[in-house]
């Protein structure tokens, strides 16, 4: 049977009583199939002939589709085979018999009966029964009532409405708005759904105005709702954006100081740059930043970047150092440290009290694990009972879990700290003005204003001594010369300034404002031009944040926001200044300079800003603060961007060799084969045909392999072709190491550099990726058995590379450089033992496109031919070589596939006669195959397309802050020595998107 | 209610025969030659015409005899008038003798489904009344109580029909 015929025939019976068909065949014989009653074997032979027929017809399964029309019973049987039914036919009509039983054809009557009233009884249209009604019976309110219709339809109405399509939704059991807003409701709600992923302090107010995202564990705003891709971009380069980074998590190790860099060094490797130990760092007077190996691992099992700092010496022997670190990377590296410091076991004993709000919430648990009363009743018993508000820190940390762990042989103590202390970062050269604004320093005090709750007692206590005084003093001076900086990036990078403010809030401008800095007051101040060129002293770097009882304190006795208002409305003139006098909390914060852009030669110090560190709970009263100086608010997208246009890496994008970067290209590939699968296949991009390998996760493993056999396999090394590498051209070289200035790039004034782009309407924008699900397996297996490439850290190495990269006018001015920098010129000797040594080793690199263009997600970095070079040389606006159109090897093969279930499909159609169930057809062809996707174990990458492989992008776009594409990505250390070496008419990088 | 120009009316008859083989016969393609040829020797081309629109078995019942034929409003009785010549049937070769009965009349299928009902109920009331001895009135009377009941108890109603009447038979 045709499709088509079959579609018209379905059309034609829609409407149709389906029970029409029933007296058809049931009707003459009362043993009837459609009851599937075996038919008794001792049947009189005046109803064999019936019997057979019967039997015959209902031979098939389709069968009875057919038999339901008179039509489709005349095709049914054509189509099964004449000769079967005539020869039955003549068989029986030997045996026929001469006359008719009484109780046949009473059956065949009271079949045909039967049918009709379930015909009748039935409604035939799409509509409900009150509908169907002429229009002079209908009354008002059928639908409401049944009682209103004719009672012969009553019973159909009724079961119409039971139908759960028809019911009205159920009444949610939750209570009225009204009930729901009350406080306590609320605040157990919030509670309830920050069960899973904790809230920052800010959340509420970033759900109002964010997308929000749950991950690592956290809710966290992704990025502004309103329209602020630029703004966001002009507030981090002309003034000031905030961003909220509270989910980054705190560890903090106390111990002695010879301990804890013995232990530390094992994590760190002198080799990428600083470590623990640095002079200025260990003073407490700057942040620093390190990447973190596994124990005595180093180069392999990179655990992640991490910033510290150390609490400056205050005579005691134990020091505090705080381990700063992305969510994603804490479990790793809280058990490599616990692991070194050879704490497994959680102390119990030294547990510090923590904080009331846990306490309390501890003993709220007791009550109801132990009483197990009703929610509603323990309310009422009292203010005890009241659901303690989980938004101030941690609050879904289990109370019973330990998050203090002491080592027994050295006496250090690791405690995680997440969340106890807030950290905001201002991006803007105006930082430091919304920051001096905002805050105000303490004033001194030396009286208590309450004895009882011990408000302030602890600032009451240091005003007594004249030598913290004094230091105090110091610090908000240098706090107020801060406002003669035209940008924080005038400091001494990850400087550090401790201070106590007053409360925030009571400053609070009426209109939303926005912070200019005045430079009339301080222009020809000596000290500030002293400040920008010594620093903050070290003793300024002192702060109470490092007592974990001030902290305390000052979280418990902050005056809300309640009372405060409160106190506002009582003031004798409205709107005037709230003076709190002694009752003003006096809050310990951190600021910490962010350098911002250091390395390469464009934009230096851009991005730069401040972090504050605030003790928890004060989140808001700081956050609006802020706001109110006009400062925009960024995401995690925004900060992405940053990153990105500062050329700095991103945890955990940009680092494929931890843990944290292998799962987050995990996500990336789900969420990216998600979105391609989504689109109809006509409407996917064929990535075989593309010359894409991978477009949805990045092959490193596979590169670096593919890369070591080239190398293996073109001898020992490869031969220059020319002697003279006139130019190298490698756009840009950014390495980790901020102190070391390598970022080289290529101006596009020299020309010689150049990275094109191919942009083709059909390769162009739709490269992403595709892994199918054997090679997904591979993959995997690849990534997590053994980490078969490592990203080339040490700074040794990078800077001779990037000496090497460093595109020249000519090639004195390398020489030139190189020499500056003490490096050695590029000879074979030079190379063999760096690629001894990483033999499958990934550089970070930048890249920035010459003309046209703007590089994608997980686009292909590859050397360009001689031909392109000279092309790019003559043809101003050529873009880049384009990609050569691949064959579809699998073309074929799924086209089988597709085949051969459209085959199955159509047998299960003619035997069963139900619509194909198309969702479950295509679910299982992908499950095999996706067209457009490489299916097979991936070949060689580097040789796949029509230039070599070097890496890829992880991160690209147009850089608004650069004016062109640029992209930050991964080359294979072996590919681009080669090039370097081989290049001669002046590189290029080709980014073949 | 369909469009006035588009309604049509079924004409519900009985295939009426001696020779029980003719049941074979009953089936729509048959049926429909059988009531086309009849037309067109009683009206003519013009009237074949004027009744092939839309003309069709809806449904049929070989075991009853019972046809449902469609045709416009405008022509039913072309279609009424032709049916008492319908002599016989053909099909695989093979021609029986018989006529059609025009039971009903009817503007929908549902209608005539309802006088179905009504006619069967009736033939079967009429069967009871003739019948000669116990055994025969035993089944119809089944047969009668099977079908008067709801749905669901119908269903029921009949497989203690089904049993009883493989077993009398």
């Amino acid at each position: 049977m045709s499709g088509a015929k079959e579609k018209k025939r379905a059309k034609k019976m829609r409407n149709q009583p389906a029970s029409v068909i029933l007296p058809a065949e049931p009707g003459p014989f009362p043993g009837g199939g459609s009851r599937a009653c075996p038919i008794p074997g001792d049947v009189l032979s005046e109803h064999q002939y019936q019997q057979q027929k019967f039997l015959n017809q209902s031979s098939g399964p389709s069968y009875r589709k057919d038999q339901y029309f008179p039509k489709g019973q005349n095709r049914g049987e054509r189509g099964r085979g004449r000769g079967g039914w005539q020869g039955g036919c003549q068989s029986i009509s030997e045996e026929m018999p001469r006359y008719i039983t009484v109780s046949t054809f009473a059956q065949a009557r009271a079949a045909e009966i039967n049918a009709m009233l379930k015909a009748v009884s039935q409604k035939s249209s799409n509509s409900m029964v009150f509908q169907t009604l002429p229009r002079h019976m209908r009354r008002r309110a059928m639908s409401h009532n049944v009682k209103r219709l004719p009672r012969r339809l009553q019973e159909i109405a009724k079961k119409e409405a039971e139908k759960a399509v028809h019911q009205k939704k159920e009444q949610s059991k939750t209570k009225c708005r009204k009930a729901r807003r009350r406080h306590i409701n609320l605040v157990a709600e919030f509670n309830r759904r920050q069960r899973k992923n904790i809230w920052l302090e800010t959340h509420i107010w970033h759900a109002k105005r964010f997308h929000m995202v749950k991950k690592w564990g956290y809710c966290l705003g992704n990025s502004p709702t309103e329209k602020c891709y630029r703004a966001c971009y002009r507030a981090m380069t002309k003034h000031c954006l905030l961003q909220d980074l509270s989910y980054y998590c705190c560890l903090e190790l106390t111990g002695k100081e010879n301990e804890l860099l013995k232990q530390l060094a094992q994590i760190c490797s002198i080799d990428t740059g600083l470590t623990f130990g640095e002079a200025g760092c260990l003073s407490g007077r700057f942040e620093g930043s390190v990447n973190l190996y596994r124990a005595d691992r180093y180069p392999e099992d990179m655990l992640g970047p991490v910033t510290f700092i150390w609490k400056p010496r205050d005579g005691s022997e134990n020091r505090q150092l705080w381990i700063w670190m992305h969510p994603a990377l804490k479990q790793g590296i809280l058990g490599e440290l616990k692991t070194i410091f050879q704490c497994s076991e959680p102390e119990e004993t030294c547990i510090p009290e923590p904080a009331t709000t846990s306490v309390q919430e501890e003993k709220q648990m007791d009550v109801v694990l132990s009483i197990g009363k009703k929610r509603k009743k323990e309310d009422k018993e009292g203010g005890k009972a009241v659901p303690v508000k989980k938004i101030i820190g941690d609050g879904t940390r289990d109370p019973f879990q330990s998050y203090t762990w002491i080592s027994q042989t050295t006496g250090v103590v690791i405690s995680d700290r997440s969340m106890e202390i807030l950290r905001y970062r201002l991006i803007g050269p105006l930082s430091h003005s919304v920051l001096t604004e905002t805050l105000k320093a303490a004033s001194l005090q030396t009286e208590m204003a309450d004895s009882e709750t011990g408000l302030n007692n602890w600032w009451v206590e240091n005003c007594k001594n004249s030598e913290k005084v004094s230091l105090h003093q110091c610090q908000s001076a240098i706090f107020e010369l801060l406002e003669g900086l035209s940008s924080p990036s005038q400091l001494p990078p990850g400087a550090i300034l401790g201070l106590t403010v007053g409360d925030p809030r009571v400053n609070m401008p009426k209109k939303k404002t926005k912070a200019m800095p005045d430079f009339e007051k301080y222009r020809d101040n000596d000290k500030v031009r002293q400040l920008y060129l010594e620093g903050v002293p070290v003793e300024c770097a002192h702060s109470f944040i490092w007592d974990q009882d001030i902290c305390k304190n000052v979280t418990e006795n902050k005056i809300s926001e309640q009372d405060l208002n409160h106190m506002r409305a009582q003031l004798l003139v409205p709107g005037s200044h709230l003076d709190l006098g002694p009752c003003e909390s006096k809050i310990p914060i951190l600021l910490v300079q962010q350098p911002g852009k250091m390395t390469g030669e464009d934009r230096p110090g851009w991005g730069s800003g401040w972090d504050i560190y605030l003790p928890k709970g004060w989140g808001m009263a700081f956050w609006i603060p802020f706001i109110y100086r006009g400062v925009r608010v960024g995401g995690l997208q925004e900060a992405l961007k940053h990153s990105e246009y500062q050329r700095t890496p991103h945890t955990p994008n940009d680092f494929p060799d931890c843990q944290a970067g292998k799962q987050f290209a995990k996500e990336l590939e789900t969420s990216l084969l998600e979105k391609f699968k989504r689109r109809p296949p006509a409407k996917r991009p064929n990535y075989v045909k593309l010359g894409t390998l991978s477009p949805f996760i990045i092959p490193w493993g596979q590169l670096t392999k593919n890369w070591e056999e080239r190398m293996k396999a073109s001898g020992e090394f490869v031969h220059p072709s020319s002697p003279h590498t006139e130019h190298c051209a490698i756009k840009g070289h950014s390495f980790y190491d901020p102190k070391a200035e390598n970022m080289k790039e290529a101006s596009p004034v020299t020309g010689e550099v150049e990275e094109t782009m191919e942009i083709t309407s059909s390769e162009g924008a739709l490269k992403t990726e595709d892994v199918t699900g054997t090679q997904d397996v591979g993959e995997r297996d690849e990534t997590t058995a053994r980490s078969d490439f490592v990203v080339l850290r040490s700074e040794k190495v990078l800077m001779q590379l990037s000496a090497w990269c460093y595109p020249t006018a000519g090639k004195d001015r390398r020489i030139r450089l190189v020499s500056r920098l003490g490096q050695k010129e590029m000879t074979e000797d030079v190379f063999l033992p760096i690629l001894m040594s990483y033999p499958r080793a990934l550089v970070w690199v930048n890249l920035s496109l010459l003309r046209k263009g703007s590089p994608e997600l997980h686009a292909m970095i590859c050397i360009p031919t001689e031909d392109d070079l000279l092309h790019l040389s003559k043809d101003k606006l050529f873009c880049g070589p384009q990609e050569p159109k691949h064959r579809d090897i699998f073309k074929h093969k799924v086209q089988k596939l597709k085949e051969e279930k459209k085959k199955k499909k159509d047998n299960i159609k003619a035997l069963e006669g139900d619509p194909p169930s198309v969702p479950e057809e295509t679910a299982e062809r992908h499950e095999d195959l996706i067209l457009g996707l490489w299916s097979d174990t991936l070949p060689d990458v580097t040789s796949h397309c029509s230039r070599t492989l070097l890496g890829y992008v992880t991160r690209g776009d147009f850089s608004l802050a650069a004016g062109c594409g640029e992209a930050l990505g991964f080359v294979s250390v072996t590919g681009l020595q080669k090039t370097n070496l081989r290049m001669c008419a002046g590189g290029t990088e080709r980014c073949s998107l | 209610v369909p469009d006035a120009a588009l309604r049509c009316r079924y004409v519900l008859c009985e295939v009426v025969s001696e020779d029980p083989r003719c049941r074979q016969c009953i089936e729509d393609r048959a049926v429909g030659l059988a009531v086309r040829d009849a037309i067109g020797r009683v009206h003519g081309d013009f009237g074949l015409a004027c009744c092939s629109i839309s003309f069709t078995v809806k449904y049929l019942n070989a075991y009853t005899g019972t046809v449902l034929l469609r045709c416009r409003k405008d022509s039913y009785r072309l279609l009424c008038s032709a049916l008492p010549f319908v002599r016989q049937l053909e099909s695989r070769n093979q021609r029986y003798p018989c006529f059609l009965n025009t039971l009903h009349v009817g503007g929908t299928i549902r209608t005539c489904q309802k006088f179905l009902i009504e006619y069967n109920r009736r033939q079967l009331l009429m069967l009871l009344q003739s019948c000669t001895n116990e055994e025969e009135r035993r089944c119809v009377q089944k047969s009668l109580l099977s079908c008067s009941l709801t749905e669901e108890q119908c269903l029921s109603g009949n497989e203690d029909d089904d049993d009883d009447g493989t077993d009398t038979d």
